[in-house]
């Protein structure tokens, strides 16, 4: 059975052919991290293995064993005022950064996997690192302002 | 609930502000399925513990209602913004409502939310006086209190005003004073969501996130194509199959779609199971293709309305000096909201509720009721958080399947559809044909105008919307017709008004093009109404048009284009720089403006016209629905190309207008100009005038 450390939690899966949404959604119910496509292509169910944005509809949990998972309710556990929350979804509240919200949390994700390797990413490298995350409600402006304004502020984000 | 204990609730008409034309239509249509039992329900409460909690029957589908009504009840009742809580979309607390569409009925309801918490005050500050022994002329509220004279230290909080007894208000039938645009501390000023923290930490709960107790997940034998009917079904193997409880198999009937599914433990096993089903179907014969469908419209056309008449066209067209006549056509599109539509259901004791992301959860009740012959109130429908609606939310079979499965296994049920399911098995944006034939005198004047569109659907509200002319002439004539339609159509962010508005705002920069004149001057001097007027200026102002630089100009690829709309009452305009490099366009910057009458949340305006605009980028430059025989061939995100991040222009928003109109909606008015202005600006850009979308698929390489 393989093991796996969930937002700190050291957990034991009982299935290692489980696909990895699945598992943190209906098994672990941490339902933040979203189905959208199921298919790779929007970003919507992207989490961190071990700092590395990560498709989660993509992979399976055997695949990622004795690795060290962060879903978005990992990023700051128990925060109660966006003072808060992780720098980056303190950018994403402060830009009004969402209409539906429903792909924000890949976007969240994918932009700590960013800032973590590249704590001052140029557009390019922006617009790189979210071309996989689709939006369907168009909240472009706001989620690159979202980022460029946590870029400004990188040298205080880490990755969890 | 207060409705035992102590507390005010504020009552009222749950149909303040429907037009008769949709009075009409309460329990008549697929979409107006409902109509209120009970005229009278509570809005709004002002609990003994002080806080405010407003109700609603709108749902929140990413447009920010929740956080504008809040505002609004904020405003009136003079408080802080976290002291008043919103419930949305729950059958069973909020008052009855007829669905979230057009941004009109939206408006209304928070109208009639001011309103309750108007009465709530007027009857906080009546209270207050008892107690002060005070006339109110000298009483006033701040903070949560109300407040007696300039003396700070006689005041009384709203929770203490109402702890003693239950009361109940209602909101006067006629004319309530509301607190004047100027006086506003939060309306119309402050920035962002009420509900922004529980989206960035996936606390939100959206229909996908319902888990209860003991759930089964469903997975759902579906046709392979439009109307197929299934002939044989075999589920022995998939019946024992790790994890299977049951296999459900309900055959058509009279009222009773077929319903076939797999119900296991997990949502893996039931789906690994659904493929082992061995399920015939017979196809209908003689289903169309997608190239099909321009003679189809043409061939069906029906249902004519005249929409607008003056003069005589045909003579107008033999008076002028130069004439125009031209098609365009736009194909299906698919709605494709992030969040593909799940339903969860629960029978307990008979009674039944679903959760469900629906726009509609009054007309789904009426929808689960009518099946399973239960009084509405055994029957709840809560639509949770909606990860994109669009409008194509309206429609929600997945929520009597999921209680017609939840009562086969009397256990919860709950069933989602994939990407693909959500494509297929959805409704579309009505494909659409249109034809204009314009005259123009010697000094480029419009003296004729005629115009006849053709949209796919029976829907016919769909094809009508936004299809006439704001242009001054002295002959039009503007027909829309419904047409025979291939695939299932449905609303889609402003029905037909983006279609409607890309063929007329195409025309007439055509129109302009030929006389040589500048395309904004062209506008200026055919509107008629101010508010255009308005809209247009604040565009152009913003994007430093300069009538030097004429239309079909250098033709290097880059160019610029404008158009102006109208719909659910507010005005926009947009004036756009592309550049057109190979076969792609760039669109690189967009300035817009829009006039709503009163902004209740301009950042919430903004938010909705930068999301319009991004989201109409789609169907302007790469989305269409390819199908052969009823099958929709791209269902995923891989073949049905949306905007994505790197699409992305510099978007800048004016807000314009006058403060003391009433608020019109802001959801649509983005996607209604976009695809023409950009249209406008590839002509520019090119000579090429391109008169079906998506534009890249027409586009001649350049360059
Ligand atoms: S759901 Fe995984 S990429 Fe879309
Ligand atoms: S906010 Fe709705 S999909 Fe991004």
């Amino acid at each position: 059975m393989p093991t796996l450390r969930v937002n700190g939690e050291q957990l034991e899966a009982a299935d290692g052919a489980r696909n990895l949404l699945s598992y943190l959604r209906f098994d672990l119910g941490l339902t933040g991290t979203k189905y959208a496509c199921g298919e790779g292509l929007c970003g919507a169910c992207t989490v961190l293995v071990d700092g590395q944005a990560l498709r989660s509809c993509m992979t399976s949990v055997g695949a990622i064993a004795g690795g060290e998972v962060t879903t978005i309710e990992g990023l700051a556990p128990g925060a109660r005022s966006p003072g808060d929350l992780h720098p980056v979804q303190q950018a994403f509240v402060e830009e009004g950064a969402m209409q539906c919200g429903y792909c924000i949390p890949g976007f969240v994700m994918s932009t700590v996997g960013l800032l973590a390797r590249e704590p001052h990413p140029t557009r390019g490298q922006v617009q790189e690192a979210l071309a996989e995350h689709i939006c369907r409600c168009g909240t472009y402006v706001r989620i690159l302002r979202a980022v460029e304004r946590a870029a400004e502020g990188a040298d205080a984000v880490s990755a969890p | 609930m207060s409705a035992a204990g102590a507390g005010l609730d504020v009552y009222g008409d749950v149909t303040f502000g429907i037009p008769d034309r949709l009075r009409a239509s309460y329990r008549t249509t697929t979409y107006f399925n409902t109509a209120p039992d009970e005229p009278l329900q509570r809005w709004l409460t002002v609990g003994a513990d002080g806080r405010v909690r407003a109700f609603a029957g709108k749902v929140e589908y990413g447009q920010g209602v929740r956080s504008g009504f809040a505002m609004e009840v904020a405003a009136e009742l003079r408080l802080p913004l976290e002291a008043v809580e919103v419930t949305l979309g729950d059958t069973e607390l909020v008052p009855w409502d007829l669905g979230t569409f057009g941004s009109g009925s939206t408006a209304y309801v928070g109208l009639q939310l001011r309103r309750a918490a108007a009465t709530a005050r007027q009857a906080l500050l009546d209270l207050a006086a008892d107690r002060f022994d005070l006339p109110t002329s000298e009483l006033h509220l701040a903070d949560g209190r109300v407040v007696a004279g300039g003396d700070d230290a006689r005041s009384l909080g709203y929770g203490e005003l109402v702890s003693d007894a239950y009361r109940r208000a209602e909101i006067p039938e006629g004319e309530v004073e509301l607190t004047a645009p100027g006086e506003f501390t939060v309306l119309g000023a402050e920035r962002g969501r009420v509900d922004a923290m529980e989206r960035v930490t996936g606390a939100a709960v959206y229909s996908r996130d319902v888990l209860l107790p003991g759930l089964l997940h469903a997975a759902v034998i579906r046709p392979p194509s439009l109307g197929a009917e299934l002939t044989a079904l075999d589920a022995g193997v998939a019946a024992q199959l790790p994890g299977v409880v049951r296999v459900v198999h309900e055959p058509a009937g009279p009222g009773r779609p077929l319903l076939a599914a797999v119900l296991a433990e997990s949502d893996e096993q039931a789906l690994r199971a659904a493929d082992v089903v061995q399920a015939r179907w017979e196809e209908r014969p003689g289903q169309p293709s997608r190239w099909d469908v321009p003679g189809i419209l043409l061939d069906s056309a029906r249902d004519t309305m005249l929409m607008q008449e003056s003069g005589d066209v045909e003579a107008g067209l033999e008076a002028s000096v130069r004439t125009l006549e031209a098609t365009y056509y736009a194909p299906y599109i698919s709605i494709a909201p992030m969040e593909p539509r799940a339903a969860t259901a629960r029978w307990e004791d008979g009674r039944l509720t679903v959760w469900a992301g629906t726009q509609r959860p009054f007309g789904i009740r009426s929808e689960l009721a009518s099946y399973f012959e239960l009084p509405e109130a055994q029957v709840r429908v809560i639509a949770p958080e909606i990860g994109g609606g669009f409008g194509g939310k309206s429609i929600y079979p997945l929520a009597l399947e999921a209680a017609r499965l939840a009562r086969a296994a009397e256990r919860p049920v709950r069933v989602a559809f994939s990407r693909t399911e959500e494509t297929q098995h959805s409704t579309f944006r009505p494909a659409a044909l249109v034809s204009i034939r314009s005259g123009v005198d010697a000094e480029g004047r419009l003296v004729a105008w005629g115009y006849e569109a053709i949209h796919a659907g029976e829907r016919a509200l769909i094809g009508r919307r936004g299809s006439e002319s704001p242009y001054a002439a002295p002959h039009q004539r503007t027909v829309v017709s419904s047409a025979d339609s291939p695939l299932p159509v449905g609303s889609y962010r402003s029905l037909g008004a983006a279609v409607n508005h890309f063929a007329r705002e195409s025309h007439v920069d055509e129109i302009a093009a030929a006389a040589g004149a500048d395309p904004v001057e062209w506008r200026r001097r055919h509107l008629e109404d101010r508010r255009y007027h308005g809209v247009l200026d604040e565009a152009v102002r913003r994007f430093r048009w300069s009538p030097a630089a004429p239309a079909s100009g250098a033709r290097d690829g880059r160019g610029r284009g404008v158009a102006v709309g109208i719909d659910v009452g507010s005005y926009v305009a947009l004036c756009v720089d592309v550049e057109v490099r190979g076969q792609e366009v760039r669109v690189e910057r967009v300035s817009a403006a829009i006039d709503c009458g009163l902004a209740v949340n301009p950042d919430g305006v903004i938010n909705q016209m930068e999301g319009g605009i991004l989201q109409g980028l789609g169907g302007t430059l790469t989305e269409a629905v390819e199908f052969e025989r009823g099958v929709v061939l791209n269902p995923g995100f891989a073949r049905y190309r949306v905007p994505r991040i790197h699409n992305t222009p510099r978007v800048d928003v004016g807000i314009v207008g006058d403060p003391q109109l009433r608020s019109t909606g802001a959801g649509e008015l983005g996607i209604v100009p976009i695809a023409a202005a950009v249209a406008n600006a590839v002509y520019d850009a090119t000579g090429q005038r391109i008169r079906e979308l998506p534009l890249q698929r027409q586009l001649e390489a350049v360059g």
